[in-house]
């Protein structure tokens, strides 16, 4: 499988020299998926920014090997979908222009970018009624879909899924679950899903980071790891999902 | 439990008639035990324990049946009578703690004002990681994030030791780990003698942690209340959720 990208040694200080990431390396050939987990706190959404490029590393670099046509754009070829879709959205435009203009952006004035945004919809199973209404119109699922939608009109290499699933019932979880997957299937896109839920990164990724206090602890392919986790943390966090947690333990991997 | 709760024929609509909730919800509630209530986003779990505390906007929803609180009906009894129920038996936290407080009063007044014990406070604030009593007192509720709030909003609620807890999809918006937390002082309090809690939660896996009875609404029906390991069982046919 080709390698897509390729982060080394990346760390992340704030301005008051706190560690927010420290030392995180790993690779990501196309076509998979991996998966970012570890509790709030724990770094994943920062680097999430700094792999879309929003964020530049204090040290380290993020190897992407583009393809040519990428070369000729302006667009990122990593897009990102952030979990407070209301804030990103424009409310005041419609949702069929603002997807049509990321068609255009991406492949030229002449694209046929109509017919584009209407695909992308359909495969999205954004109903019809709803491609014409302004960002506010929307319910807060309706705005993650049409953000999602926003992004896939630049066709991505690499889709990024910041706790795409926090603000769902189980219902709407398992949509959004066959959605990625779908995605990942029909177009082949790569993507990074960050997530505490330990049970849906099994269901859709093939390769996952555990972090921890802005490291990752442990990482591994799905299966094995999530067999037979090693790390401390690892099993922490496994035992808080299925609430097995003692309090002492909770305190001693929170000091 | 020396408050006795009973449920008959409850009965929810919308205001304009049209649509019913809920139909013929019946139960009653026993001491020293959990009761959860599972079910989907809309399908009116929150309308439901609302309704317990005399909480419902009847510009909104029609109620009819009886809710008996110490042979005290919740749905036509007066402002007096339900404030003496809020007061001293029946505590309520509400899914977006963070509404629960008034923006412009610091958070000892909640302290001040219930006259709760310092040393029981400080105890279940360190346990839920918040900060100390004089710490807090001084802070706004804008400075709380929500799981704070959520978790503070709790805590005031177990200091009054009210003889019913109703909990609105307690571990929503928090991390697991905190769930933990939530998880084993909910079954610490219902075994501290004579108290009862009732939850509506969609965590399947926290209620079947939880333990105590389950039902869950579906189609404006609630299920007969049944314990966690029999509700749970692979034979229980009316559970058929996907427990992703």
């Amino acid at each position: 499988m080709t390698l897509l990208l390729k982060a080394e040694n990346i760390s992340f200080k704030t301005d008051k020299n706190k560690d927010i990431l420290k030392d995180i390396s790993f690779e990501l050939s196309q076509g998979n998926i991996l998966g970012i987990a570890g509790e709030s706190g724990s770094g994943k959404t920062t680097l999430g920014k700094i792999l879309a490029g929003l964020l530049v590393p204090t040290s380290g670099q993020i190897i992407l090997n583009k393809p040519l046509d990428w070369q000729k754009t302006r667009v990122s070829p990593v897009q990102i979908l952030f979990q407070n879709n209301g804030e990103i959205l424009n409310p005041f435009r419609r949702i069929d222009s603002v997807v049509r203009e990321g068609v255009k952006l991406r492949f030229g004035k002449n694209a046929d970018s109509y017919k584009r945004a209407e695909e992308i919809f359909d495969s999205l199973n954004f109903d019809k009624s709803l491609r014409k209404r302004k960002g506010f119109e929307l319910s807060g699922g309706e705005q993650q879909r049409g953000a999602l939608a926003r992004l896939l009109a630049v066709e991505p290499e690499i889709l990024i899924l910041d706790e795409p699933f926090s603000a769902q019932d189980p219902d709407s979880q398992l949509t959004f679950l066959e959605l990625f997957k779908k995605i990942n299937r029909e177009k082949g896109t790569t993507m990074i899903c960050i997530s505490h839920n330990l049970k849906i990164l099994q269901e859709l990724c093939s390769y996952v980071l555990i972090m921890y206090k802005g490291a990752v602890v442990e990482s591994g392919d799905c299966k094995t790891l999530f067999g037979s986790p090693v790390h401390p943390y690892t099993k922490f966090l496994f035992k808080a999902e299925n609430y097995k947690l003692t309090y002492d333990e909770f305190i001693a991997m929170r000091t | 439990m020396k408050l006795s709760v009973n449920i008959k024929e409850l009965r929810l609509s919308t205001s304009t008639g049209d649509r019913e909730l809920l139909h013929d919800v019946n139960f009653s509630l026993e001491e020293n035990n959990i009761y959860s209530i599972l079910g989907k986003n809309g399908c009116g779990k929150s309308t439901l324990i609302r309704s317990f505390s005399g909480l419902n906007d009847r510009k909104f929803c029609l109620i009819a049946g009886l809710i008996l609180a110490d042979n005290i009906d919740i749905i036509t009894a007066s402002v007096e009578e339900l404030t003496t129920l809020r007061k001293d038996k029946i505590k309520y936290v509400f899914q977006d703690a963070a509404n629960s407080f008034d923006p412009l009063r610091k958070l000892d007044y909640y302290f001040k004002r219930f006259k709760i014990d310092q040393s029981k406070s400080e105890e279940l604030l360190k346990y839920f990681l918040l900060p100390s009593l004089k710490e807090l007192g001084e802070m706004y509720p804008y400075e709380l994030s929500g799981g704070m709030a959520q978790r503070l909003c709790f805590v005031i609620a177990l200091l009054m030791e009210p003889e019913l807890l109703i909990l609105d999809e307690p571990t929503s918006g928090i991390d697991p780990a905190i769930a933990n937390l939530f998880l084993l002082k909910i079954k610490e309090f219902a075994a501290g003698g004579k108290k009862t809690i009732l939850l509506v939660t969609q965590d399947i896996n926290f209620a079947k942690s939880l333990g105590g009875f389950i039902a869950h609404i579906s189609e404006g029906t609630l299920s007969p209340f049944i314990g966690s390991a029999e509700y749970f069982s692979s034979d229980n046919v009316l559970f058929k959720k996907g427990d992703l």
